[in-house]
Protein backbone atom coordinates (compact mmCIF):
# COMPACT_ATOMS: atom_id res chain seq x y z
CA UNK A 1 0.00 0.00 0.00
CA UNK A 2 1.35 3.40 -0.44
CA UNK A 3 4.13 2.33 -3.12
CA UNK A 4 4.67 4.56 -6.27
CA UNK A 5 2.68 3.37 -9.13
CA UNK A 6 4.51 3.94 -12.44
CA UNK A 7 3.78 0.98 -14.53
CA UNK A 8 6.09 0.40 -16.99
CA UNK A 9 8.45 3.21 -18.75
CA UNK A 10 6.35 5.78 -20.26
CA UNK A 11 9.63 7.18 -22.55
CA UNK A 12 12.91 6.48 -21.36
CA UNK A 13 13.87 9.88 -20.59
CA UNK A 14 10.89 11.25 -18.69
CA UNK A 15 9.82 10.91 -15.29
CA UNK A 16 6.36 10.37 -15.16
CA UNK A 17 4.07 9.77 -11.96
CA UNK A 18 -0.15 8.74 -12.12
CA UNK A 19 -2.05 11.57 -10.39
CA UNK A 20 -5.89 9.45 -10.03
CA UNK A 21 -6.43 7.24 -13.50
CA UNK A 22 -6.73 10.27 -15.37
CA UNK A 23 -3.59 12.40 -14.54
CA UNK A 24 -0.39 11.81 -15.97
CA UNK A 25 2.06 13.99 -14.04
CA UNK A 26 5.28 14.54 -15.99
CA UNK A 27 8.03 16.71 -15.19
CA UNK A 28 9.40 18.79 -17.98
CA UNK A 29 11.55 21.53 -16.05
CA UNK A 30 12.37 24.58 -17.64
CA UNK A 31 11.15 22.88 -21.30
CA UNK A 32 7.46 22.94 -19.76
CA UNK A 33 5.70 25.73 -21.62
CA UNK A 34 7.78 24.61 -24.74
CA UNK A 35 6.30 20.81 -24.41
CA UNK A 36 3.18 22.00 -23.18
CA UNK A 37 2.50 24.31 -27.02
CA UNK A 38 4.51 20.85 -28.46
CA UNK A 39 1.54 18.38 -26.95
CA UNK A 40 -1.26 21.05 -27.49
CA UNK A 41 -0.27 21.39 -31.46
CA UNK A 42 -0.65 17.38 -31.36
CA UNK A 43 -4.93 17.59 -31.22
CA UNK A 44 -4.29 14.01 -28.94
CA UNK A 45 -7.68 13.01 -29.07
CA UNK A 46 -7.20 10.60 -25.74
CA UNK A 47 -6.39 14.00 -24.25
CA UNK A 48 -8.94 16.34 -22.21
CA UNK A 49 -6.68 18.75 -21.40
CA UNK A 50 -3.12 19.37 -19.94
CA UNK A 51 -2.11 21.77 -17.42
CA UNK A 52 1.20 23.20 -16.99
CA UNK A 53 3.16 24.36 -14.06
CA UNK A 54 6.11 24.86 -11.76
CA UNK A 55 8.50 22.50 -13.86
CA UNK A 56 5.62 19.79 -14.90
CA UNK A 57 2.88 19.34 -16.85
CA UNK A 58 -0.47 17.20 -15.82
CA UNK A 59 -1.66 15.07 -19.28
CA UNK A 60 -5.61 15.01 -17.80
CA UNK A 61 -6.24 11.78 -20.03
CA UNK A 62 -9.95 11.21 -21.22
CA UNK A 63 -12.11 9.11 -19.22
CA UNK A 64 -11.28 5.29 -19.42
CA UNK A 65 -8.45 6.25 -22.11
CA UNK A 66 -4.78 4.66 -21.99
CA UNK A 67 -2.01 6.24 -22.83
CA UNK A 68 -1.53 5.79 -26.54
CA UNK A 69 1.60 5.43 -28.67
CA UNK A 70 0.74 8.97 -30.16
CA UNK A 71 1.06 10.31 -26.52
CA UNK A 72 4.24 8.58 -25.96
CA UNK A 73 5.55 9.83 -28.86
CA UNK A 74 4.64 13.49 -27.95
CA UNK A 75 6.20 13.35 -24.83
CA UNK A 76 9.74 12.15 -25.96
CA UNK A 77 9.39 13.97 -30.02
CA UNK A 78 12.87 16.27 -29.89
CA UNK A 79 11.61 20.16 -29.28
CA UNK A 80 13.33 22.37 -31.72
CA UNK A 81 14.93 25.85 -30.73
CA UNK A 82 11.91 27.90 -32.45
CA UNK A 83 9.72 26.23 -29.73
CA UNK A 84 11.56 26.77 -26.79
CA UNK A 85 12.00 30.31 -27.07
CA UNK A 86 8.09 31.15 -26.64
CA UNK A 87 8.24 35.02 -26.28
CA UNK A 88 4.48 36.47 -25.53
CA UNK A 89 3.18 39.94 -25.41
CA UNK A 90 4.49 42.64 -23.06
CA UNK A 91 2.10 44.26 -20.74
CA UNK A 92 2.72 47.63 -18.02
CA UNK A 93 0.56 47.24 -15.13
CA UNK A 94 -0.28 50.26 -12.92
CA UNK A 95 0.29 49.47 -9.45
CA UNK A 96 -0.64 51.33 -6.19
CA UNK A 97 2.36 49.97 -3.83
CA UNK A 98 2.07 49.83 0.27
CA UNK A 99 -0.28 51.52 2.17
CA UNK A 100 -3.74 49.92 2.74
CA UNK A 101 -3.17 48.42 -0.63
CA UNK A 102 -0.25 46.56 0.16
CA UNK A 103 -0.38 45.56 3.70
CA UNK A 104 2.17 43.55 3.74
CA UNK A 105 4.96 45.87 2.45
CA UNK A 106 6.27 47.40 5.51
CA UNK A 107 7.57 43.75 7.10
CA UNK A 108 8.54 42.22 4.15
CA UNK A 109 10.82 45.45 3.35
CA UNK A 110 11.92 45.35 6.64
CA UNK A 111 12.92 41.30 6.26
CA UNK A 112 14.59 42.05 3.00
CA UNK A 113 16.56 44.88 5.07
CA UNK A 114 15.33 47.41 2.40
CA UNK A 115 12.84 50.68 2.73
CA UNK A 116 9.85 50.46 1.79
CA UNK A 117 10.74 52.32 -1.55
CA UNK A 118 13.93 50.36 -2.47
CA UNK A 119 11.59 47.27 -2.01
CA UNK A 120 8.98 48.91 -4.47
CA UNK A 121 11.76 50.19 -6.98
CA UNK A 122 13.13 46.82 -7.17
CA UNK A 123 9.78 44.95 -7.94
CA UNK A 124 9.17 47.71 -10.78
CA UNK A 125 12.57 47.39 -12.00
CA UNK A 126 12.69 43.77 -13.05
CA UNK A 127 10.54 42.50 -16.35
CA UNK A 128 8.71 38.71 -15.23
CA UNK A 129 7.56 36.20 -17.29
CA UNK A 130 4.31 34.32 -16.73
CA UNK A 131 5.23 30.57 -16.16
CA UNK A 132 1.55 29.65 -15.48
CA UNK A 133 -1.76 30.03 -14.62
CA UNK A 134 -2.91 28.64 -11.39
CA UNK A 135 -5.10 29.14 -8.13
CA UNK A 136 -7.69 30.90 -9.56
CA UNK A 137 -8.87 31.62 -13.21
CA UNK A 138 -6.19 33.81 -14.62
CA UNK A 139 -3.85 34.36 -12.01
CA UNK A 140 -0.09 34.64 -13.27
CA UNK A 141 2.59 32.97 -11.51
CA UNK A 142 5.12 35.57 -12.60
CA UNK A 143 9.37 34.35 -12.71
CA UNK A 144 11.79 36.40 -12.34
CA UNK A 145 11.63 37.87 -8.78
CA UNK A 146 14.86 39.04 -7.49
CA UNK A 147 15.72 36.61 -4.53
CA UNK A 148 16.07 39.71 -2.39
CA UNK A 149 12.01 39.92 -2.58
CA UNK A 150 11.28 36.19 -2.10
CA UNK A 151 9.56 35.23 0.83
CA UNK A 152 7.57 31.79 2.06
CA UNK A 153 3.74 32.02 2.01
CA UNK A 154 1.79 33.53 4.94
CA UNK A 155 1.52 31.11 8.39
CA UNK A 156 -1.72 31.75 7.85
CA UNK A 157 -3.81 32.65 4.69
CA UNK A 158 -5.99 36.33 4.94
CA UNK A 159 -9.83 35.12 4.79
CA UNK A 160 -9.98 37.46 1.86
CA UNK A 161 -7.66 39.07 -0.77
CA UNK A 162 -9.23 41.80 -2.81
CA UNK A 163 -9.10 41.41 -6.61
CA UNK A 164 -5.94 43.17 -8.40
CA UNK A 165 -3.86 42.41 -5.33
CA UNK A 166 -0.37 42.15 -6.39
CA UNK A 167 2.07 39.86 -4.36
CA UNK A 168 4.45 37.69 -3.17
CA UNK A 169 4.96 34.01 -2.70
CA UNK A 170 7.87 31.99 -2.77
CA UNK A 171 9.88 32.66 -5.61
CA UNK A 172 7.33 34.16 -7.66
CA UNK A 173 5.25 37.29 -7.56
CA UNK A 174 1.70 37.29 -8.97
CA UNK A 175 -1.95 39.62 -9.05
CA UNK A 176 -5.34 37.85 -7.27
CA UNK A 177 -7.75 38.07 -10.61
CA UNK A 178 -10.89 37.86 -7.75
CA UNK A 179 -11.67 38.60 -4.26
CA UNK A 180 -11.19 35.43 -2.23
CA UNK A 181 -9.02 33.65 0.49
CA UNK A 182 -5.25 33.73 0.05
CA UNK A 183 -1.89 33.14 1.31
CA UNK A 184 0.88 35.42 -0.23
CA UNK A 185 2.21 38.82 1.15
CA UNK A 186 0.31 41.38 -0.62
CA UNK A 187 2.19 44.63 -1.84
CA UNK A 188 0.07 46.07 -3.56
CA UNK A 189 -2.74 46.55 -5.96
CA UNK A 190 -4.05 46.78 -9.50
CA UNK A 191 -7.03 48.40 -11.22
CA UNK A 192 -5.97 46.36 -14.36
CA UNK A 193 -8.86 43.22 -14.95
CA UNK A 194 -6.65 40.15 -15.41
CA UNK A 195 -9.76 37.54 -15.84
CA UNK A 196 -12.95 38.40 -17.68
CA UNK A 197 -14.71 35.50 -18.74
CA UNK A 198 -17.00 37.35 -21.50
CA UNK A 199 -13.46 38.17 -23.11
CA UNK A 200 -12.91 36.18 -25.98
CA UNK A 201 -9.61 35.96 -24.75
CA UNK A 202 -10.59 35.49 -20.38
CA UNK A 203 -7.09 36.23 -18.95
CA UNK A 204 -5.08 39.06 -19.90
CA UNK A 205 -1.94 37.09 -19.11
CA UNK A 206 -1.09 34.42 -21.15
CA UNK A 207 2.12 31.70 -20.13
CA UNK A 208 4.83 33.39 -21.71
CA UNK A 209 3.90 36.57 -21.57
CA UNK A 210 6.14 39.65 -20.30
CA UNK A 211 5.09 41.49 -16.98
CA UNK A 212 6.36 45.25 -16.00
CA UNK A 213 4.88 46.82 -13.13
CA UNK A 214 4.77 50.84 -12.92
CA UNK A 215 4.01 52.25 -9.89
CA UNK A 216 0.93 54.73 -10.02
CA UNK B 1 -40.08 27.27 -16.29
CA UNK B 2 -39.25 27.26 -12.36
CA UNK B 3 -39.71 29.75 -10.28
CA UNK B 4 -37.81 28.98 -6.79
CA UNK B 5 -40.49 29.92 -3.92
CA UNK B 6 -37.77 28.44 -1.24
CA UNK B 7 -33.95 28.05 -1.78
CA UNK B 8 -31.86 25.09 -0.50
CA UNK B 9 -28.59 25.39 1.12
CA UNK B 10 -26.66 25.51 -2.46
CA UNK B 11 -28.97 24.89 -6.01
CA UNK B 12 -26.66 25.24 -8.58
CA UNK B 13 -27.11 25.32 -12.37
CA UNK B 14 -24.50 22.42 -13.44
CA UNK B 15 -24.07 20.96 -16.79
CA UNK B 16 -20.93 18.65 -17.72
CA UNK B 17 -18.66 21.91 -17.52
CA UNK B 18 -15.63 23.34 -18.93
CA UNK B 19 -12.75 20.90 -19.81
CA UNK B 20 -10.07 22.02 -21.94
CA UNK B 21 -9.31 25.70 -20.08
CA UNK B 22 -7.24 24.67 -17.42
CA UNK B 23 -4.31 26.14 -19.04
CA UNK B 24 -5.96 29.63 -18.27
CA UNK B 25 -6.61 28.56 -14.73
CA UNK B 26 -10.03 27.36 -15.07
CA UNK B 27 -10.93 23.94 -13.67
CA UNK B 28 -12.93 22.44 -15.93
CA UNK B 29 -15.96 22.32 -12.58
CA UNK B 30 -19.48 20.88 -13.90
CA UNK B 31 -21.76 18.34 -12.38
CA UNK B 32 -19.86 16.22 -9.11
CA UNK B 33 -21.41 13.51 -10.36
CA UNK B 34 -21.50 13.92 -14.22
CA UNK B 35 -23.12 10.36 -15.27
CA UNK B 36 -25.93 11.29 -12.83
CA UNK B 37 -26.69 14.39 -14.42
CA UNK B 38 -26.33 12.58 -17.95
CA UNK B 39 -28.96 10.04 -17.07
CA UNK B 40 -31.19 12.95 -15.51
CA UNK B 41 -31.20 14.47 -18.88
CA UNK B 42 -31.66 10.98 -20.89
CA UNK B 43 -34.53 10.52 -18.68
CA UNK B 44 -36.23 13.66 -19.82
CA UNK B 45 -35.35 13.40 -23.30
CA UNK B 46 -32.23 15.92 -23.22
CA UNK B 47 -28.93 15.42 -24.39
CA UNK B 48 -26.31 14.69 -21.64
CA UNK B 49 -24.80 18.00 -21.51
CA UNK B 50 -27.52 20.18 -20.99
CA UNK B 51 -28.04 22.12 -17.85
CA UNK B 52 -29.98 21.13 -14.54
CA UNK B 53 -29.72 22.10 -10.97
CA UNK B 54 -27.26 20.45 -8.45
CA UNK B 55 -28.38 20.17 -5.10
CA UNK B 56 -26.37 19.87 -1.81
CA UNK B 57 -27.84 19.21 1.45
CA UNK B 58 -30.77 21.02 2.30
CA UNK B 59 -33.17 21.00 -0.85
CA UNK B 60 -35.56 24.07 -2.38
CA UNK B 61 -38.91 24.43 -3.23
CA UNK B 62 -39.71 24.62 -6.63
CA UNK B 63 -43.30 25.41 -8.74
CA UNK B 64 -43.43 24.59 -12.24
CA UNK B 65 -46.28 27.22 -13.34
CA UNK B 66 -46.58 25.30 -16.97
CA UNK B 67 -45.66 21.98 -15.63
CA UNK B 68 -43.04 19.78 -17.36
CA UNK B 69 -41.47 16.67 -17.30
CA UNK B 70 -38.14 16.34 -14.85
CA UNK B 71 -36.10 13.34 -12.87
CA UNK B 72 -34.00 13.20 -10.39
CA UNK B 73 -30.75 11.45 -9.63
CA UNK B 74 -28.45 11.29 -6.95
CA UNK B 75 -29.05 11.17 -3.19
CA UNK B 76 -32.71 10.67 -2.49
CA UNK B 77 -34.10 13.31 -0.18
CA UNK B 78 -37.35 13.99 1.44
CA UNK B 79 -39.48 14.80 -1.07
CA UNK B 80 -43.21 15.23 -2.05
CA UNK B 81 -45.48 17.32 -4.61
CA UNK B 82 -48.18 19.24 -4.34
CA UNK B 83 -50.18 16.88 -6.54
CA UNK B 84 -49.49 14.40 -3.71
CA UNK B 85 -47.93 11.83 -6.42
CA UNK B 86 -44.73 10.25 -5.18
CA UNK B 87 -41.12 11.76 -5.81
CA UNK B 88 -39.49 8.79 -7.55
CA UNK B 89 -35.61 8.71 -7.90
CA UNK B 90 -34.20 7.79 -11.61
CA UNK B 91 -37.81 7.49 -13.30
CA UNK B 92 -39.29 10.07 -15.58
CA UNK B 93 -41.72 12.55 -13.55
CA UNK B 94 -44.50 14.54 -15.67
CA UNK B 95 -45.53 17.64 -13.26
CA UNK B 96 -48.83 19.39 -13.65
CA UNK B 97 -48.85 22.85 -14.34
CA UNK B 98 -48.33 25.04 -11.33
CA UNK B 99 -47.39 21.93 -9.33
CA UNK B 100 -44.85 22.47 -6.56
CA UNK B 101 -41.57 20.00 -5.92
CA UNK B 102 -40.08 20.63 -2.20
CA UNK B 103 -37.09 18.77 -1.48
CA UNK B 104 -36.01 19.11 2.27
CA UNK B 105 -32.74 16.49 3.53
CA UNK B 106 -30.92 13.92 2.11
CA UNK B 107 -31.98 10.35 3.51
CA UNK B 108 -28.16 9.81 3.03
CA UNK B 109 -25.94 11.27 0.73
CA UNK B 110 -25.15 14.41 0.23
CA UNK B 111 -26.28 15.59 -3.68
CA UNK B 112 -29.12 15.11 -6.10
CA UNK B 113 -29.70 16.61 -9.50
CA UNK B 114 -32.72 17.53 -11.31
CA UNK B 115 -33.17 17.90 -14.84
CA UNK B 116 -35.97 19.09 -16.68
CA UNK B 117 -37.24 18.79 -20.45
CA UNK B 118 -35.16 21.16 -22.44
CA UNK B 119 -32.64 21.95 -19.93
CA UNK B 120 -32.40 25.03 -18.03
CA UNK B 121 -31.71 27.77 -20.49
CA UNK B 122 -29.08 30.08 -19.17
CA UNK B 123 -26.25 32.09 -20.87
CA UNK B 124 -23.02 29.79 -21.85
CA UNK B 125 -19.75 31.16 -19.83
CA UNK B 126 -16.67 29.97 -21.64
CA UNK B 127 -18.24 26.78 -22.98
CA UNK B 128 -20.18 26.01 -20.64
CA UNK B 129 -23.76 26.19 -18.10
CA UNK B 130 -22.04 25.50 -14.74
CA UNK B 131 -22.21 28.02 -12.18
CA UNK B 132 -18.70 28.28 -10.99
CA UNK B 133 -18.89 29.78 -7.10
CA UNK B 134 -15.30 30.84 -6.28
CA UNK B 135 -14.99 33.79 -9.95
CA UNK B 136 -18.54 34.24 -9.69
CA UNK B 137 -19.32 33.03 -13.37
CA UNK B 138 -22.11 30.95 -15.17
CA UNK B 139 -24.80 29.47 -14.42
CA UNK B 140 -27.60 31.77 -12.67
CA UNK B 141 -26.06 34.85 -12.51
CA UNK B 142 -22.76 33.03 -11.34
CA UNK B 143 -24.33 32.52 -7.80
CA UNK B 144 -26.68 29.89 -5.97
CA UNK B 145 -30.25 30.28 -6.68
CA UNK B 146 -32.21 32.50 -4.18
CA UNK B 147 -36.01 33.15 -3.40
CA UNK B 148 -37.85 34.54 -6.16
CA UNK B 149 -35.62 33.43 -9.19
CA UNK B 150 -36.89 32.23 -12.17
CA UNK B 151 -35.68 30.42 -14.73
CA UNK B 152 -36.84 29.05 -17.88
CA UNK B 153 -36.45 25.82 -20.15
CA UNK B 154 -34.83 25.57 -23.51
CA UNK B 155 -36.74 24.15 -26.62
CA UNK B 156 -37.15 19.81 -26.46
CA UNK B 157 -35.51 18.74 -29.45
CA UNK B 158 -35.50 15.08 -28.98
CA UNK B 159 -38.10 12.26 -28.66
CA UNK B 160 -38.33 11.05 -25.09
CA UNK B 161 -40.02 8.00 -23.46
CA UNK B 162 -41.32 7.19 -19.69
CA UNK B 163 -37.71 5.59 -18.51
CA UNK B 164 -36.20 4.09 -15.33
CA UNK B 165 -32.19 4.58 -14.59
CA UNK B 166 -30.31 2.07 -13.01
CA UNK B 167 -26.78 3.63 -11.50
CA UNK B 168 -23.65 1.29 -12.20
CA UNK B 169 -23.54 -1.28 -9.18
CA UNK B 170 -21.31 0.10 -6.47
CA UNK B 171 -18.70 -2.47 -4.76
CA UNK B 172 -16.53 -0.65 -2.74
CA UNK B 173 -18.69 -0.75 0.32
CA UNK B 174 -17.76 2.99 1.63
CA UNK B 175 -14.03 2.87 1.01
CA UNK B 176 -12.74 5.67 -1.39
CA UNK B 177 -10.55 3.52 -3.73
CA UNK B 178 -7.29 5.24 -4.76
CA UNK B 179 -4.20 5.51 -6.92
CA UNK B 180 -1.13 6.16 -5.30
CA UNK B 181 -0.31 9.86 -5.60
CA UNK B 182 3.05 11.21 -7.36
CA UNK B 183 4.56 12.47 -4.08
CA UNK B 184 3.62 8.95 -2.50
CA UNK B 185 7.08 8.55 -1.96
CA UNK B 186 7.76 11.79 -0.07
CA UNK B 187 5.93 10.35 3.12
CA UNK B 188 7.50 8.37 5.81
CA UNK B 189 6.11 4.75 7.06
CA UNK B 190 3.83 6.83 9.76
CA UNK B 191 2.28 9.11 7.43
CA UNK B 192 1.52 6.32 5.02
CA UNK B 193 0.05 3.96 7.99
CA UNK B 194 -2.19 6.95 8.75
CA UNK B 195 -3.55 7.91 5.55
CA UNK B 196 -4.33 4.12 4.61
CA UNK B 197 -5.08 2.45 7.99
CA UNK B 198 -7.07 5.26 9.82
CA UNK B 199 -10.51 6.51 9.34
CA UNK B 200 -11.19 10.33 8.73
CA UNK B 201 -14.11 12.50 9.32
CA UNK B 202 -15.25 14.68 6.72
CA UNK B 203 -15.37 18.39 8.07
CA UNK B 204 -17.68 21.01 7.82
CA UNK B 205 -16.02 23.53 5.66
CA UNK B 206 -15.70 21.36 2.64
CA UNK B 207 -17.32 22.65 -0.34
CA UNK B 208 -17.46 22.03 -4.54
CA UNK B 209 -13.47 23.03 -4.40
CA UNK B 210 -12.82 20.54 -1.70
CA UNK B 211 -13.52 17.74 1.00
CA UNK B 212 -11.71 18.73 4.10
CA UNK B 213 -10.47 15.82 6.37
CA UNK B 214 -9.95 15.41 10.43
CA UNK B 215 -8.15 12.40 11.40
CA UNK B 216 -4.58 11.52 12.35
CA UNK B 217 -2.03 13.71 11.01
CA UNK B 218 -0.19 12.46 7.99
CA UNK B 219 3.51 13.14 8.74
CA UNK B 220 5.81 14.17 5.21
CA UNK B 221 8.86 14.80 5.06
CA UNK B 222 8.26 18.38 2.95
CA UNK B 223 5.51 20.06 3.62
CA UNK B 224 5.71 22.01 -0.07
CA UNK B 225 7.27 21.88 -3.30
CA UNK B 226 6.85 23.48 -6.80
CA UNK B 227 3.02 23.80 -7.97
CA UNK B 228 1.97 20.66 -10.16
CA UNK B 229 -1.18 20.38 -11.74
CA UNK B 230 -3.81 18.75 -9.76
CA UNK B 231 -7.35 17.27 -10.81
CA UNK B 232 -10.97 16.72 -8.66
CA UNK B 233 -9.89 14.02 -6.40
CA UNK B 234 -6.45 14.81 -5.57
CA UNK B 235 -5.51 14.11 -2.04
CA UNK B 236 -3.05 17.16 -0.88
CA UNK B 237 -1.69 17.41 2.60
CA UNK B 238 -1.14 20.49 3.68
CA UNK B 239 1.53 21.09 6.81
CA UNK B 240 -0.76 20.19 9.28
CA UNK B 241 -1.42 16.72 7.93
CA UNK B 242 -4.69 16.76 7.98
CA UNK B 243 -5.85 15.57 4.13
CA UNK B 244 -7.78 18.04 1.22
CA UNK B 245 -9.68 16.08 -1.31
CA UNK B 246 -9.66 18.35 -3.93
CA UNK B 247 -13.05 19.46 -5.71
CA UNK B 248 -15.06 20.38 -9.08
CA UNK B 249 -14.28 23.99 -8.41
CA UNK B 250 -10.80 22.95 -6.69
CA UNK B 251 -7.25 25.21 -8.29
CA UNK B 252 -6.11 23.58 -10.99
CA UNK B 253 -2.75 23.97 -9.58
CA UNK B 254 -1.38 22.91 -5.93
CA UNK B 255 1.46 22.96 -3.82
CA UNK B 256 1.05 20.22 -1.17
CA UNK B 257 2.15 17.20 -1.76
CA UNK B 258 -0.62 14.70 -3.41
CA UNK B 259 -0.32 11.23 -1.53
CA UNK B 260 -3.10 10.00 -3.68
CA UNK B 261 -5.56 10.41 -6.34
CA UNK B 262 -9.19 9.10 -5.95
CA UNK B 263 -10.64 6.81 -8.93
CA UNK B 264 -12.69 8.62 -11.37
CA UNK B 265 -15.33 5.56 -10.96
CA UNK B 266 -15.27 6.81 -6.63
CA UNK B 267 -15.51 10.56 -7.70
CA UNK B 268 -19.57 9.49 -7.54
CA UNK B 269 -18.72 8.36 -4.02
CA UNK B 270 -16.78 11.74 -3.32
CA UNK B 271 -20.05 14.24 -4.18
CA UNK B 272 -21.91 12.26 -1.77
CA UNK B 273 -19.99 12.71 1.13
CA UNK B 274 -20.80 14.82 3.58
CA UNK B 275 -20.09 16.66 7.06
CA UNK B 276 -19.45 14.28 9.75
CA UNK B 277 -18.99 11.43 7.24
CA UNK B 278 -16.25 8.30 7.64
CA UNK B 279 -13.93 8.21 5.23
CA UNK B 280 -11.32 5.39 4.53
CA UNK B 281 -8.57 4.66 1.57
CA UNK B 282 -8.07 2.01 -0.17
CA UNK B 283 -5.35 1.82 -3.01
CA UNK B 284 -6.32 -0.11 -6.32
CA UNK B 285 -4.23 -0.49 -9.70
CA UNK B 286 -4.38 1.94 -12.51
CA UNK B 287 -5.52 -0.76 -15.10
CA UNK B 288 -8.53 -1.82 -12.71
CA UNK B 289 -9.38 1.72 -12.16
CA UNK B 290 -9.81 2.60 -16.05
CA UNK B 291 -11.97 -0.87 -16.41
CA UNK B 292 -13.92 0.42 -13.10
CA UNK B 293 -14.79 3.70 -15.11
CA UNK B 294 -16.32 2.79 -18.37
CA UNK B 295 -19.17 1.32 -15.59
CA UNK B 296 -22.62 2.73 -17.77
CA UNK B 297 -25.95 3.78 -16.32
CA UNK B 298 -28.60 1.64 -17.67
CA UNK B 299 -31.92 2.62 -18.68
CA UNK B 300 -35.63 0.26 -19.38
CA UNK B 301 -38.92 1.54 -20.38
CA UNK B 302 -41.35 1.93 -17.97
CA UNK B 303 -44.38 -0.09 -18.54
Amino acid sequence: MGKQTTGQPLVASTCWRWVGERGLRVETGAMTLARYMLLISKNLTDVEDIIPADGSLLLILRRSARVSPEVRAALSAPLDVAQTAVKGKRHEIVVDYGGAAGPDLPALAKRAGMSEAAYIDCHAATEYTVAFLGFQPGFPYLQGLPPTLQAARRASPRQQVAAGSVAIGGRYTGIYPTDGPGGWHVIGRTHTVLFDPQRAAPALLMPGDRVCFVPA
Amino acid sequence: MIEVLRAGLCDLVMDLGRPGRRMLGVPAGGAADPAALAAANHLVGNDAAAAGLEIALSGPRLRFPLGGVAALTGARFAARRSSGAPVAWNETLVLAAGEVLTLDRPESGCRCWLALRGGLAVPSVMGSRSTFLPSGFGGHGGRALQAGDVLHCGVPTNEMKLLRASPPADEAEGDLRVVAGPQAGQFDDVGLAAFFGTPYRVDAASDRRGVRLAGTPVSHRRAELPSQGVLPGSVQIPPDGQPIILGWDGPVTGGYPVIAGVITADVPRLAQLKPGDAVRFVTIEVEAACELAAAQWTFKELA
